[in-house]
Order: C-alpha cells, then sequence, then structure tokens
C-alpha cells in the first residue's frame, strides 16, 4: 500500500489486494478493479459506541475500498493532512476523517461536559493502533499547536480538527469567549487544552 | 507500505509570528496582543493565552471598559454590534473561511474595505462608515488585516469593477457608478434594468478614476449582510405612501426572479 | 489569445478586435480600456453577433447558462463567486466537453456546440444529465484556442489511454478533453458503500484517449 498526496486536496491510495476504509462518498476517480463496501460508522465498540453515535450526532460514515487500483479521494476541497500513529492515540472531529489504514481502530468517546448544554463538538473520536491516516482540514493547510504545561492552548470549537499526545480537554464558557463568538452562534463555549501534546486545527470555522 | 506524512510542524508561543501569517498558511494569521485590537466576532479560531497574564478579554464595544477610546476610535453603529475590543496578552490566530488574509500598514493614510472582509484593526486606527454600503474606511496610522477570496489583485485606474469583486481602494476617490448602456440595447433598458433588480453585474459597474489603488477579487457568492438590511429598514421610514407601494412591486418583481 | 492566471480564482484576457471573448455571465470583474460587454444566446455555433443564430442561441438555450461577448480594446479579469479557475489551451486537434455552469470563458473563435440530451445518445445522456443535476446542455469547443473552467478548489488532470479506463465520481466531473467515450455505470458495491440519495450510485466511466479534469470535490456549483 502507497499513500500519497497528489495537490493538496487529493489523496492518492495504491492497493495492491488490500483494503483502505474511507469516508462515505470521497472517492472521486479510480483505476484498476476496487470494490466498495459499508464499513459501517467506524467499526467496534458494539451497542454503547452506535447509542453514543446516536446522541452525539456523529456521524461517521466509513466505506472499504479493497482490491487492485488507484484511488483517489477528496471531500469538499478541503487541504489534506497524512499523520502517522505508531501507537499512541488521536482524538477527531469525525467529519474531517479521510482515511483510516486497516491496523487502526475507531471509537466514539465522551469528550467531557462543562457548562454546555448543546451536544455539539462533546463526542469526539478516537483513533489507536499502527499506521497511516489521513485528516481533513477547511479553508487552507492546517496548523498544529504544541501544547505544554508552560503554553495552555485555547480553540475554537468549530476549527478544532484533531489532537494528540497526554491531553486534557475542557469546555470553557464565559461571557468573554461569547462576546468574541457574536451573534447567532448558539451556545459560545472554547476548547481548552492543558498538558503535552499537539492540536490542530483549520483556517475556516465549520458553519 | 510507504507513507509521506505531511504533518506540519508544531508551533508554540516562542516559534509563532508576532505579526505575521502563520508560516505556510496564507489563510491564517498570528497576532501577539500587547495592547487593544478591534476584531470582528467569529474570526479568531485558537489562541495563547500569555504564562502568568490575566488571559485575554473580549469586550463587546457597547459595554468596554475602554468606552473612550473605543467612541473615538470605532465611529460606525452600524456595526458595532460585530465587533469586540482585544485586551490582555496573548498569541491570537485568525481565520475567514478560507480566504487569504494580508495585513497592511497605513501610513497617515486612508483605506477603504469591504465590511466583510475586515478582521482587525490597531486602536491606532480611525473607523468609519464608509459612503459605499457594505465599506468601512480607516483613517490614520497603524496596522490591519483584511481578507479576499483568493490571493488580493492591485491594480490602478482607470478600472471599471463588478461591485462584488471589490475588496476597496486607496488614495483614490471613491468610485461613481457606470451603467453599461450597451449591455441592454440603450440606457433606459439599463436603467430598468438596475431598477428591477434585473442585473447579472455587467451592466451596473463602480468606475474608479484619478491616482491609487484599487483592490480585487474573485466575486463572492452573495452573502445576506444583516447590516444592509439594517440600513435598508432605517431608510424605509423616510419614504412615503407611494413610493412604498413602489418598492413593494421592487421587492416582488425580485422574489419572483428568484424563485424561478 | 490565452487567459492569463492572476490567481488560481481569477483570470485576465486581452481583448481586441478580432479576438473577442465569450464568457458567462456576471463573470466579469473588471476591465481596463474600452470594452463593451453584449448579452448572447449559448446557441449552436457559438454565435456572437446577434441576428437569426444569436436569436436561435437564445431560444434553444432555454435554461443554460448565459453568455455575454466582449468587445473592443482592453484587458479584462473574470472569475465567478470565488470558485477555482482552470485554463485549457486546445489545439485545434482535439474537442473539449464541459457542462455549461462549469464554464467561465472562451476565445469566441472557438466553435461551439451545445449537445442535447437526444444527441448524446438515448439513455445513455438522459441518465447523465439527470445524475449530475447540472441541468441539460453539455457545451463542446473545438478549434484553436484556450478555454477557462470553473471547479470547487481546483481540478488536476487524469490521462487516459493504453486501454485502461478511468472511473469518476460524477459529481467530480469538470471537464475532458480528446477523443474520449463517457458511459454511466451503475455499481451496485458503490451504491452500498454509499448509502445516500440513489442519484450517488452512478458512476462514470472513462475510456479512449485523453485527459479528464477531476475536482476535489463533489459540491457542485
Amino acid at each position: 500500500m502507497n499513500w500519497r498526496l497528489q495537490g493538496s486536496k487529493v489523496l492518492v491510495v495504491d492497493l495492491n489486494g488490500d483494503a483502505v476504509r474511507a469516508a462515505s462518498g470521497s472517492m472521486v476517480a479510480y483505476e484498476g478493479d476496487i470494490a466498495f463496501k459499508s464499513a459501517g460508522t467506524g467499526g467496534g465498540g458494539g451497542l454503547r459506541a452506535a447509542l453514543m453515535q446516536r446522541v452525539a450526532g456523529e456521524s461517521l460514515n466509513l466505506m472499504e475500498c479493497r482490491g487492485r487500483g488507484t484511488l483517489h479521494l477528496a471531500v469538499s476541497a478541503m487541504d489534506v493532512v497524512l499523520v502517522e500513529l505508531a501507537g499512541e492515540e488521536l482524538r477527531a472531529e469525525s467529519e474531517q476523517l479521510l482515511a483510516l489504514s486497516e491496523g487502526l481502530r475507531t471509537e466514539v468517546v465522551f469528550a467531557g461536559l462543562q457548562g454546555a448544554t448543546s451536544g455539539q463538538g462533546l463526542f469526539t473520536t478516537k483513533v489507536t493502533g499502527h499506521g497511516p491516516l489521513a485528516l481533513l482540514s477547511a479553508g487552507g493547510p492546517p496548523i498544529a499547536l504544541r501544547v505544554t504545561p508552560q503554553a495552555p492552548l485555547v480553540v475554537d470549537p468549530q476549527a478544532f480538527i484533531a489532537s494528540r499526545g497526554r491531553l486534557s480537554q475542557t469546555f470553557v464558557t464565559d461571557v468573554s469567549w461569547r462576546n468574541l463568538a457574536g451573534e447567532g452562534s448558539g451556545e459560545a463555549f472554547s476548547l481548552r487544552f492543558e498538558g503535552d501534546g499537539v492540536v490542530y486545527v483549520q483556517p475556516e470555522e465549520r458553519g | 507500505m510507504s507513507i509521506q506524512s505531511t504533518t506540519p510542524q508544531p508551533l508554540d508561543p516562542t516559534t509563532l509570528p508576532d505579526h505575521d501569517n502563520v508560516p505556510g498558511n496564507a489563510y491564517a494569521y498570528c497576532v501577539r496582543l500587547t495592547q487593544p485590537l478591534f476584531m470582528q466576532t467569529g474570526r479568531m479560531i485558537a489562541y495563547y493565552p500569555a504564562p502568568g497574564g490575566q488571559g485575554i478579554r473580549f469586550e463587546p464595544l457597547m459595554a468596554t471598559s475602554l468606552t473612550g477610546m473605543v467612541a473615538e476610535r470605532f465611529s460606525s453603529p452600524l456595526y458595532s454590534r460585530d465587533w469586540v475590543v482585544a485586551n490582555g496578552s496573548a498569541h491570537v490566530i485568525l481565520g475567514d473561511r478560507g480566504f487569504d488574509i494580508n495585513s497592511y500598514d497605513l501610513d497617515q493614510g486612508n483605506l477603504t474595505v469591504r465590511a466583510a472582509n475586515l478582521l482587525a484593526f490597531d486602536a491606532s486606527l480611525e473607523l468609519k462608515e464608509s459612503i459605499i454600503p457594505g465599506f468601512l474606511t480607516l483613517i490614520g496610522t497603524g496596522k490591519f488585516l483584511a481578507s479576499s477570496s483568493g490571493p488580493v489583485i492591485f491594480v490602478e485606474p482607470p478600472i471599471r469593477v463588478d461591485p462584488e469583486a471589490l475588496v476597496g481602494w486607496a488614495d483614490c476617490p471613491a468610485p461613481s457608478l457606470h451603467f453599461d448602456a450597451g449591455w441592454m440595447g440603450h440606457f433606459l433598458g439599463a436603467a430598468r434594468g438596475a431598477l428591477l433588480g434585473t442585473r447579472s453585474g455587467e451592466e451596473r459597474q463602480y468606475d474608479f478614476t484619478g491616482a491609487g489603488t484599487v483592490l480585487l477579487q474573485s466575486s463572492e457568492r452573495m452573502m445576506e449582510d444583516p447590516q444592509v438590511l439594517r440600513r435598508l429598514e432605517g431608510e424605509v421610514d423616510g419614504l412615503g405612501t407611494g413610493q412604498l407601494q413602489r418598492l413593494q412591486q421592487v421587492i416582488q418583481s425580485r422574489l419572483m426572479q428568484q424563485q424561478q | 489569445m490565452a487567459f492569463t492566471k492572476v490567481t488560481g480564482k481569477v483570470v485576465s484576457a486581452e481583448v481586441r478586435p478580432g479576438g473577442e471573448v465569450l464568457a458567462r455571465r456576471g463573470a466579469m470583474l473588471a476591465y481596463t480600456g474600452q470594452v463593451r460587454f453584449s448579452p448572447v444566446g449559448a446557441g449552436p455555433g457559438g454565435g456572437y453577433g446577434g441576428g437569426m443564430a444569436g436569436a436561435l442561441g437564445r431560444a434553444m438555450a432555454g435554461e443554460a447558462v448565459a453568455m455575454m461577448v466582449a468587445q473592443g480594446s482592453g484587458t479584462v479579469h473574470y472569475g465567478y463567486h470565488g470558485h477555482h479557475v482552470t485554463v485549457v489551451d486546445l489545439d485545434g486537434g482535439s474537442t473539449l466537453t464541459v457542462e455549461a455552469d462549469r464554464l467561465l470563458a472562451h476565445d469566441a473563435h472557438l466553435s461551439s456546440s451545445v449537445v442535447f440530451l437526444g444527441q448524446q445518445g438515448g439513455l445513455r445522456g438522459a441518465v447523465r444529465g439527470a445524475v449530475t443535476g447540472q441541468g441539460l446542455f453539455t457545451t463542446q469547443l473545438s478549434g484553436r484556442g484556450s478555454v477557462a473552467l470553473l471547479s470547487h478548489g481546483g481540478t488536476f488532470p487524469l490521462q487516459v489511454g493504453g486501454g485502461h479506463q478511468i472511473v469518476v465520481d460524477p459529481q467530480a466531473f469538470v471537464a475532458s478533453v480528446g477523443d474520449l467515450r463517457v458511459d454511466v455505470a451503475a455499481n451496485v458495491s458503490w451504491r452500498d458503500a454509499v448509502g445516500r440519495g440513489s442519484g450517488e450510485a452512478v458512476q462514470l466511466k472513462v475510456s479512449g484517449q485523453g485527459t479528464v479534469y477531476v475536482q476535489a470535490s463533489e459540491e457542485k456549483l
């Protein structure tokens, strides 16, 4: 298997009889003999995960692409980032996941709740294992921001893509942030990260 | 298996720029906050509070501790609800719909920019509403941030511009409206089209003359700008019965067009 | 004449007598010099001089994307709603096929024809028009000159040839150049995998010799 980018917005995967799981509907073109099969909602987790997903409104719909050939994957002209996981854990906004290699597992996890009543962003998708995965970034290349005990980070949840490392994540809702979020943006809370790790954000806010 | 990782190099407060685009990213901009900054709401994507500091406060213009400064610098009641003053010390990162973001330096100058594309400006600058609806004028010395759909294109007058493609202009006089007489066969046709709103853009242009610079972008999707509505609603009060009936006709014909 | 790329979303063109430019209405961003714009129909032959061909064009084009011609002497900037622009130069030997609403502008002296459903071959054409939801018209351009195409986020070219075919999502298909055959295929496994509206269960199979321009998005313009 070979993963590479064509430009900044298209992930190209060469398949030699193996498989990749990709966001449903993300195939823009392919050559060769490739079969597509629904891979459900990210696999694993059983009833509890399914229930969580319904609660969260998280929609990680994946398809399994298996065969021999070249696959071109893209979603809404978003930039693609390739990340290699070596046993550690990555937490991602489910709609920012483009593709996962076979060695990775996904699970919907409760991301914590603090002072917020809207369900948005309270669940994230946990990815663990070994292998490459591709994330999506809207509005341009993603920005990787390092978090250390000396440098905590505050992020607009609409711009959050993923985080990795030993991080604690809290939802902060205060008057100041609400002012900044502006009118008509629903309940305004920010995401605060503390600990040791990296957070990926995108230049465009999800609508 | 081979994979070419494209993960960007992680940045932190020691490596982020003080006032520049995020490295390798035309669509995100980092400002190190040291003094009050006017910011449009909904344009910040992340910030690092400075260690040991009081963090950062975003205050609405109506209820800020800096009332005197705001009254002096921000002279646009129409837009005041969409702006805050950021106070404190932090690195703030801004993004705007995936538009390119540029920083502009004004030195005893004035520049007029589309309100939706103005992201932030130094409190040393003064802001006023332009005569052209939907645009704001910055006057004085200082920096501001503005966005454009694709890199901004600088051109010199004389030039005629589709109003939707206009980002702003500097130093030259405000534009006049030019109606393309040839577009609908004759001038009255153009006038009728303008009145009834049957336009594609080509028959109605902003005409720039004189010395200066005009800033262009690709035309934007028509956004429903709440300020345009606020401004129009305010002006309806001054109309008589005949004028109101006329306006109703125009609105109805426009609605019918959109429903087609 | 060729289009000059100004940014990824804007091109400019030098207009002169004998070098007119056709563009979709609403695509003119700015111009300098003495340039006149007049509406034309997107009819057979791409006639822009008005008269019979123009009138016929307008009548036949119906809901097709309305075009306009730029005449005179000057420089015109073109772009549309912040979409990305791809410039394709035709050498005179091959034909470019594009859905009407993805055409930003082209040299007026290129010959253009609007291919209707029926002409494209019965069910094949009908299915294609229906699934892409991009109207019933496909524009074909030939001759020597330059064409500017619109896409969401830009395009990437895929070469077709040597007997192998490429399968493209209809929503991501922008244009094709060369001697190509486009067939609609319903892929059962694909329908199962996508699991959305039935329209998306269809794929375009491209074979022959040429280039397909694909966008990194399934969004229509």
